[in-house]
């Protein structure tokens, strides 16, 4: 069942629509949802202020679609801390945008803005465009960021996107920004653009691992180069996502030949990078 | 009783299969030959539960495009007690799949398919000696996997985390009577060959085949279990209760165990169909305890259909 979004003229003023959910929609009528209270700066508004709602809603947030017909890039938290069904933005989308999301899709056709998919524990969160500055990141003063779950983004990501990564799968079909992964326990990252500086700065814990395909602008002092090879386990989740992510471009890496480096060597030096043969070589290892 | 497939006698009989627990293991490799020497190796001694701690075999070969990581691959089938599995699982791969080059181990049965699960990627990764690492697959899909990356001298070892196993099915068996050795074991060959096509089977013994079927107990009180004197055709005359008819010069058992009953009764038919178009094969009977043993009895023919 879906229900259908279509922006009316939007304030200046950010909006903050924590109801924009699967689960806050299921099981209401159009004229419930058209009543559901979104921030407009400091003034409390309805839903339906700002949106004209259509569609219906299904019995439980797995059987509920919403579809968002349009650019929204100054409504904030859509699909926050969501648990189950599917949310499709047919544009660029604001901050926080899937933020401690635990199940279910969210499909961004544009870019997205600072902070989606942060604290995120589950579900998948693929965004077309671009995605802004702490993308699965902690929030200030949490320890960790993203928990489960993934994120593919078709475009590039800002800076620290990932910071404090616990577990789940990020995937940068572009180029990454400075600090990618810092602060990393464990998880996956995979770029198949380019890395910019402090990539995987602070990854402590083993179990962390960042594969970049596009080469990496400077590498932090405390990684060391260990081997040149092809894993096998790198091969397997080039082929899951390409199969199940629907990533095509991972299909091109599976034979491919990767320099292994080690670190951070400040924090125990459990992490790993692998960075593709023929990326640009490291200039302090 | 008897019926005739293809001119030959058939007995009407059954064979008595038996439960055991069945897993199995997806062997991938650089190229088919490190994957079926893997796969060989750590199948080599397991054709009988009663000296080798369980039966085991490859299921089939598999392409690319079937296995999990791309690479060629076996499918290999381990039958054994449900509290055996873990044990026979780690020291048959630990020995066998971690020490064959280039190799790595999936589970091929899913986990939501099994009824119970053997930790094996989880107890091998101690070898890494802290240096493993964990990898995960399915993250926000729901159907997440663990796998291990086991430093070894080569490059990496990659195991799943753990293995399902359900129940299968084992000791199906059918009897290949023949003129003399030439002809049974072309009968025999032919109808391995032919069960090989049949997908969640094995035949655990060497080549599929087994010459010396046996029987329960012996006049030896330290011996469970000796040779089938009823088949053995140089007894034929000293033995009263020999099954052997004249004219029958060599016998060879066909063991076939399989994920389920539907799989082992359509090998045995496949294997009997392919055996009768012999020249020589005189007849066809099936090995059991007199339905005291077994949980399956498979009539020949039912599963033929006849």
């Amino acid at each position: 069942m879906t229900v259908r979004l279509r922006p009316k003229e939007l304030p200046k003023v950010p909006v903050e629509a924590y109801c924009i959910t699967p689960d806050e929609f299921a099981g209401k009528t159009v004229e419930e949802l058209r009543n559901l209270t979104v921030w407009v700066g400091k003034r409390c508004r309805k839903l339906g202020d700002l949106f004209e709602v259509y569609g219906e809603s299904g019995d439980n947030a797995e059987d509920t679609e919403i579809v968002v017909e349009g650019d929204v890039p100054t409504v904030k938290y859509i699909g926050y801390e969501m648990t189950a069904g599917r949310i499709v933005i047919q544009g660029r989308s604001g901050a926080h945008t899937g933020a401690r999301m635990s199940g279910g899709e969210i499909v961004v056709e544009g870019d997205v803005g600072e902070w989606s998919g942060a604290e995120m524990s589950g579900g998948v969160l693929r965004v077309h465009g671009n995605a802004d500055h702490f993308l699965g990141a902690s929030y200030l003063g949490s320890p960790f960021g993203m928990t489960g779950g993934a994120i593919i983004v078709h475009g590039s990501v800002g800076a620290e996107t990932c910071r404090g990564m616990r577990r789940g799968l990020l995937v940068v079909l572009g180029d990454a920004g400075e600090f990618l992964g810092a602060d990393m326990v464990a998880g996956t990252i995979i770029v198949f653009g380019k890395a910019c500086r402090g990539l995987g700065a602070h990854m402590g814990n083993k179990g962390a691992v960042i594969i970049v395909h596009g080469g990496v602008e400077e590498m932090p002092p405390t990684f060391v180069y260990d081997a040149t090879y092809s894993p096998t386990f790198i091969r397997l989740l080039m082929r899951e996502l390409h199969r199940t992510y629907g990533v095509e471009e991972a299909s091109r890496y599976m034979d491919a030949v990767y320099d292994r480096y080690h670190g951070d060597l400040a924090e125990g030096g459990g992490g790993e990078i692998f960075l593709l043969r023929g990326g640009k070589r490291l200039t302090n290892t | 009783m008897a019926f005739r497939l293809n001119g030959v006698r058939v007995e009407d009989t059954f064979a008595e299969a038996f439960r055991l627990w069945v897993s199995r293991l997806i062997i991938t490799a650089k190229n088919a030959r490190w994957a079926r020497i893997a796969a060989q190796t750590m199948t080599g001694f397991a054709t009988s539960i009663i000296m080798c701690g369980c039966e085991a075999g490859i299921e089939c070969e598999l392409s690319p495009d079937e296995t999990p990581d791309g690479r060629p691959g076996v499918s290999v089938l381990v039958f054994t007690g449900r509290k055996d599995m873990e044990d026979q699982l780690l020291r048959r791969v630990g020995q066998c799949v971690l020490t064959s080059p280039t190799s790595a181990v999936y589970n091929g049965i899913p986990l939501e398919e099994a009824e119970d699960t053997v930790s094996l990627g989880g107890r091998l990764r101690f070898f890494g000696d802290g240096y493993q690492k964990k990898v995960r697959l399915g993250d926000g899909l729901g159907a997440k996997r663990r796998l291990w990356r086991i430093p070894v001298m080569e490059g990496e070892f990659l195991i799943e985390d753990k293995f399902g196993m359900k129940r299968g099915v084992a000791g199906g068996n059918f009897i290949i009577l023949g003129r003399d050795v030439d002809s049974a074991l072309e009968a025999s060959e032919r109808a391995v060959k032919a069960i090989e096509s049949v997908k969640g089977v094995i035949t655990p013994f060497p080549g599929g085949v087994c010459r010396s079927g046996s029987k329960v107990g012996s006049r030896y009180k330290f011996l469970r279990a000796s040779t089938n004197t009823p088949l053995c055709p140089t007894l034929r005359a000293e033995v009263p209760d020999t099954q052997v008819p004249e004219g029958v010069g060599s016998v060879f058992e066909i063991v076939i165990n399989g994920v389920d009953l539907d799989s082992v009764k359509r090998a045995m038919a496949v294997g009997i169909r392919e055996a009768v178009k012999v020249d020589g094969v005189l007849g066809i009977t099936a090995g059991n305890y007199g339905g005291r043993l077994g949980k399956y009895l498979i009539y020949l023919k039912e599963c033929l259909g006849v």
